[in-house]
């Protein structure tokens, strides 16, 4: 997740947050929850350096992922976010003088960078939840496309993310409801700098427990210990080297019934350096795997 | 209903993940240049003076020159730009381009006559401007060299690091580098240093441009002056 680091990173959070799952909470022994969704980013401008926007040739990303979570124990959760389908392109520039086509969009499409990882609980039926993720990115997206090498579909390095959860359930008139907040350090290879990140959200279930709203606040900062962006050549959209945000990403699903639902997240983020300035999209749909 | 939401799914994906256009605003004003100046020509020599015509957006057209002289009993030129000097004197050498029929671009140098024949030391100089967010400034110089340009960028240049694959080119458009010289990518994000380019002669573009080719954005420019 980053700017070639910037955008990445926003994607991939984007993409791994789901409703109903992560935060403190393991699954219990063989529950489940499973979640097929398209994620996208269509962006015509981004957050610099100095944290204004400007804006660049409109770039698109996609993701058709799976995330699953699944219980092994009542204490260690098995975690995965498979994006199996990843596009990205750019779009043509045209002269809007002659309207010849002045330099030709490109697009690639792949597998993208996969995470893995195990949940562990660090309490069990207590008021507050917490857990520890130890999470490894594998680059398998394509981090070198098209012709000057600027379309990516992961950043090409294996992260290793350490992540602390706490998360508390409890009641407003009579409607479930929770808040999460957690930490996690991002370390990384191949010269890209190491990250910070952090995010808090709440949830409520409310009609019938058919519909549950999630509001999420999350980030990352950057310790900038890696190669300058200048240094490298293929650090672009999510995927930079270097790149902050912190990103605000409302959530709404239906639970069609005990076992599926429906959900769709749009995330925008109120400030960044280095990452892609428009909103994020991804609809979904969801299994919960219960006993 | 779980097959019509992944129908849904996939139709707007598929409405939304497909290249589009952007359109740029890259026009320019027409302009003819003599490429090869001279200060002084010798009595009884002959020069031949080259043009070159750059159309609205920046790129070089094969189009009529008119030659002219402003006295052609001290300065005689031909059509295709030869000049002969009859007598000392100091005329006015122009080389215009018919755009439409309906206007012209011109361009005049001065020109003396005498003993013998001074070739112009060309040199220009500009200043590096940011055209974005990102920090880029500096003044640079440019001179000819046995048909070698060199752009001496000088001590107060500055660039930001942190763009991936920051490029700088020539251009005739400070829009767009579909029509550009690649100069090289920038290694030097401070202070003094200097690119040559070979075959390339100093009035044959007008522009320095930088360009962030991974984010195929405009980052700042430099105008010949």
């Amino acid at each position: 997740m980053t700017n070639r680091n910037i955008i990445i990173s926003a994607f991939l959070i984007l993409v791994s947050s789901s409703a109903f799952a992560g935060g403190g909470w393991p699954q219990p022994r063989g529950w489940g929850f499973f979640k097929l969704s398209q994620w996208w980013l269509i962006s015509d401008q981004h957050y610099t350096d100095s944290g204004q926007i400007d804006p660049n040739t409109t770039s698109g990303l996609f993701n058709t992922s799976l995330y699953a979570e699944y219980g092994f124990t009542d204490r260690i959760t098995g975690v995965a976010y498979v994006p199996f389908f990843s596009r990205a392109y750019f779009n043509n520039t045209i002269s809007g003088t002659t309207g010849e086509t002045l330099i030709p969009g490109e697009s690639i499409n792949s597998f993208g960078d996969t995470d893995l990882g195990i949940k562990y609980g660090l309490t069990l039926n207590k008021p507050v939840a917490l857990s520890a993720t130890l999470t490894f990115g594998l680059p398998l997206g394509n981090d070198n496309g098209g012709t000057q090498g600027a379309l990516q579909t992961g950043d090409g390095e294996f992260n290793q993310i350490l992540r602390f959860d706490a998360g508390s359930g409890f009641a407003i008139n009579k409607m479930a409801a929770y808040a999460n907040a957690y930490v996690g350090f991002n370390n990384r290879t191949e010269g890209f700098s190491d990250e910070f990140r952090y995010g808090i959200e709440a949830g409520i279930t409310f009609w019938n427990d058919k519909i549950t709203t999630i509001g999420r606040l999350y980030g990352i900062t950057s310790f900038k210990n890696g190669d300058l962006p200048s240094e490298r050549s293929n650090s672009t959209s999510v995927f930079a080297n270097n790149a902050e945000h912190l990103t605000f990403s409302p959530e709404i699903a239906y639970n069609i019934n005990e076992k599926w639902g429906v959900s769709a997240t749009y995330g925008v983020a109120l400030s960044g350096s280095l990452i892609f300035a428009n909103p994020s999209y991804s609809f979904g749909i969801f299994y919960k795997l219960t006993k | 209903m779980k097959l019509s939401i992944l129908s849904f799914l996939t139709l707007a994906i598929f409405l939304t993940s497909c290249i589009g256009d952007d359109v740029i605003l890259d026009e320019v004003p027409e302009v003819v240049r003599i490429l090869n100046p001279l200060d002084t020509l010798g009595v009884g020599e002959t020069y031949q003076f080259e043009a070159m015509f750059t159309n609205n957006i920046g790129v070089e057209e094969e189009r009529e020159v008119v030659w002219e002289s402003s006295d052609p009993a001290i300065v005689s030129i031909e059509s295709d730009g030869l000049a002969t000097a009859l007598e000392k004197g100091e005329v006015v050498i122009s080389a215009q381009v018919d755009i439409d029929g309906a206007s012209t671009v011109r361009e005049e140098i001065s020109l003396v006559v005498d003993e013998e024949t001074v070739v112009t030391e060309l040199s220009k100089s500009g200043t590096i401007r940011t055209t974005s967010s990102y920090n880029l400034s500096g003044d640079f110089t440019v001179t000819e060299e046995n048909g070698t340009l060199i752009i001496s960028i000088s001590d107060n240049y500055e660039a930001s690091t942190a763009l991936p694959g920051l490029y700088v080119y020539l251009s005739n458009n400070p829009a767009t580098t579909s029509s550009a010289l690649e100069i090289s990518r920038v290694n030097v994000f401070n202070g003094a240093h200097t690119y040559e380019v070979n075959g390339v002669g100093i009035n044959d573009y007008q522009y320095l441009l930088y360009w962030c080719k991974p984010f195929n954005v405009k980052v700042g420019d430099g105008t010949f002056e």
